[in-house]
């Protein structure tokens, strides 16, 4: 693509980045103040200890009065976040770094398990259904994808749980219905077009027509739903790991939703939030481009 | 299967309605001596382990959910349709703060949102303060969505020939919206509303399992689900999945109105 042809393309995408940065900081300041507005917030156990003389009292009342204030508690939080201190839990007692070290490979491995997992069932329930699918199969997966659609994620993960099964198994056995919904409804509107009732009427092989003819013009909307399944993981994530007793982020922030523990509620907020706006951006932009390209082809095919 | 869905939830509104006339006992009665007692005539699914019908407590908390959650389900609608009018009619800058406080709320997962804001809420908040808390939560945070959906509407609408004759003949932007937009807004904003009641109606369950929803001793169907932790013991006194089949079965009627709704359209 030539130089000057990239440049609003380079543009939009700065503009997406700027904004994806202020929604994230935004995000934290919400979550701080949130906490901030809570009852109770700010009021240490040990303020009530008879034995403490007043100036050891003054000290820890010091030590909490930075964070009494949010817009201040918010500007050090940042400053301390680009040197790379995230500050300290109150209720666990170790440095939020630590922990969010400790747990986030545990929440990533069980996410990317479950996500993957799945989108291979939705896949293959598709390619099945539309390859060899007959009224009654259709009715039956459309009852057990409805069925666990309808069932709160919690209880999926607490069926999980007894079952003995992987994290990863109850997110996919969340997500799974979801995604197959979105994607049945992609296909069933790709297999209507023209040019796929043309190919099956020329004797094309079906597999063929579903990977080139299906596929292919629908991949800008199957990059959006790659971006949305990853908030969707983002969110079965802590109901799973707070029931199945998986020590990952999700446990943690359910563990500092119980506990009002500031500075790891802050931290899991802008981590999540980086999480999906990352993930969102990634879908928008590579969709953006699809489409793009797409625009590129057909200008060409008219002008030749 | 529309018609036998509305049917459905009719006679399951009506039987959560007349909770004070069929329900057997009031929600909060506790039989000390009859803890966990199985399914009898005097107690038609069992009694939970403080001893309260769990019939009664159903049908309260059947109530309570079916209430609350097209209420704010109605909240949700009518912020998106609000905020959505103002993005499309007021110019660039509001579409903009719209699109960026909606993207806000979205890039956020709602059960991290509710489980994160709901913590908040002081221990000694009553029963009611803190179900109308939970909902009123569900209502203001569930916007985004649909007004992303709505705003697209709009902008389609705009450009539509009956907008721009009424602009034409002098009609002011508030008319344009009440009188032009907000009818034709209807039917979507209708769908988005039976989409939300069911996602309000899992989500308080969830924050129920995760022991944030409606406190002791108001029921609720998230509430009673928490019965089910215990998985073993609900499995061998079937009855305790009571609550569990009622919320798949609303919340299942519901999805088969919208997807009835879709194919009409």
């Amino acid at each position: 693509m030539p130089r000057a042809d990239r440049a609003p393309l380079l543009s939009a995408l700065a503009w997406r980045l700027a904004g994806a940065a202020s929604v994230l900081l935004l995000s934290g300041l919400l979550a701080a103040t949130l906490v901030r507005m809570a009852p109770g917030f700010g009021m240490d156990e040990r303020l009530l200890d008879a034995r403490r003389s007043a100036g050891s009292l003054r000290a820890i009342e010091s030590e909490t009065s930075g964070q009494r204030q949010i817009a201040r508690y918010y500007w050090h939080y940042v400053q301390n976040l680009l040197r790379g201190d995230l500050g300290n839990s109150t209720s666990l007692g170790r440095p939020v770094k630590d922990l969010l070290a400790e747990r986030l490979p545990v929440s990533l491995e069980s996410g990317a398990a479950g996500l993957g997992l799945a989108w291979m069932a939705a896949l293959a329930a598709v390619a099945a259904l539309e390859l060899y699918g007959r009224r009654s199969t259709e009715a039956a997966a459309s009852l057990v994808a409805g069925t666990l659609l309808c069932t709160p994620a919690a209880l999926l993960a607490l069926f999980c749980a007894y079952l003995g099964a992987a994290p990863g198994i109850a997110i996919a056995a969340i997500l799974s219905p979801r995604i197959f919904r979105y994607l049945r409804d992609l296909a069933r509107q790709a297999c209507r077009a023209p040019h796929v009732l043309a190919a099956h009427g020329m004797g094309l092989d079906p597999l063929r027509i579903l990977a080139f003819q299906v596929v292919a013009p629908v991949l800008p909307e199957l990059l959006g739903l790659a971006g949305v399944s990853v908030s969707m993981a983002v969110g079965a994530t802590i109901p799973v790991e707070a029931l199945c007793d998986s020590p990952g982020v999700g446990q943690l922030l359910w563990q500092a939703a119980l506990a009002r523990d500031l500075p790891v509620l802050v931290n899991v907020t802008l981590l999540i939030a980086a999480l999906t706006i990352a993930a969102n951006l990634a879908a928008d932009t590579a969709r953006a481009a699809r489409e793009d390209q797409e625009a590129f082809q057909t200008a060409a095919e008219a002008c030749a | 299967m529309r018609r036998a869905a509305v049917l459905l939830l009719i006679a399951i509104a009506l039987v959560l309605l007349l909770a004070n006339v069929l329900a057997p006992y009031p929600y909060a009665t506790q039989f000390r001596d009859a803890p966990n007692a199985p399914a009898s005539r005097h107690f038609l699914l069992g009694a939970d382990s403080l001893g309260r019908d769990r019939f009664s407590r159903l049908l309260f908390g059947g109530r309570m959910s079916l209430l609350l959650a097209p209420a704010a389900a109605l909240l949700s609608t009518t912020l998106a349709l609000l905020f959505g009018l103002a993005a499309g009619l007021l110019g660039r800058r509001i579409e903009r703060l719209v699109a960026a406080a909606a993207d806000l709320c979205l890039s956020l997962p709602w059960i991290f949102v509710l489980l994160a804001a709901r913590s908040l809420l002081p221990l000694n908040a009553s029963a009611t303060e803190s179900v109308l808390v939970t909902f009123g939560l569900l209502g203001t945070l569930g916007w985004a969505g649909p007004c992303r959906i709505v705003m697209a509407s709009v902008k389609r609408h705009q450009r539509s020939d009956f907008v721009l004759a009424a602009r034409a003949a002098g009609c002011r932007e508030w008319r344009i919206a009440a009188v032009q937009l907000l009818p034709n807004l209807m039917p979507l904003a209708m769908a988005q509303f039976l989409v939300t009641t069911p996602a309000f109606l899992l989500a308080e369950a969830n924050l129920g399992l995760l022991g944030l929803g409606i406190p002791e001793p108001a029921p609720s169907w998230g509430g009673m689900l928490r019965e089910l932790e215990n998985l073993p013991a609900a499995i061998a006194h079937p009855w305790i999945f009571a609550p569990a089949v009622l919320l798949v079965v609303v919340t299942g009627c519901c999805h088969l109105l919208v997807s009835a709704d879709k194919q009409t359209v």
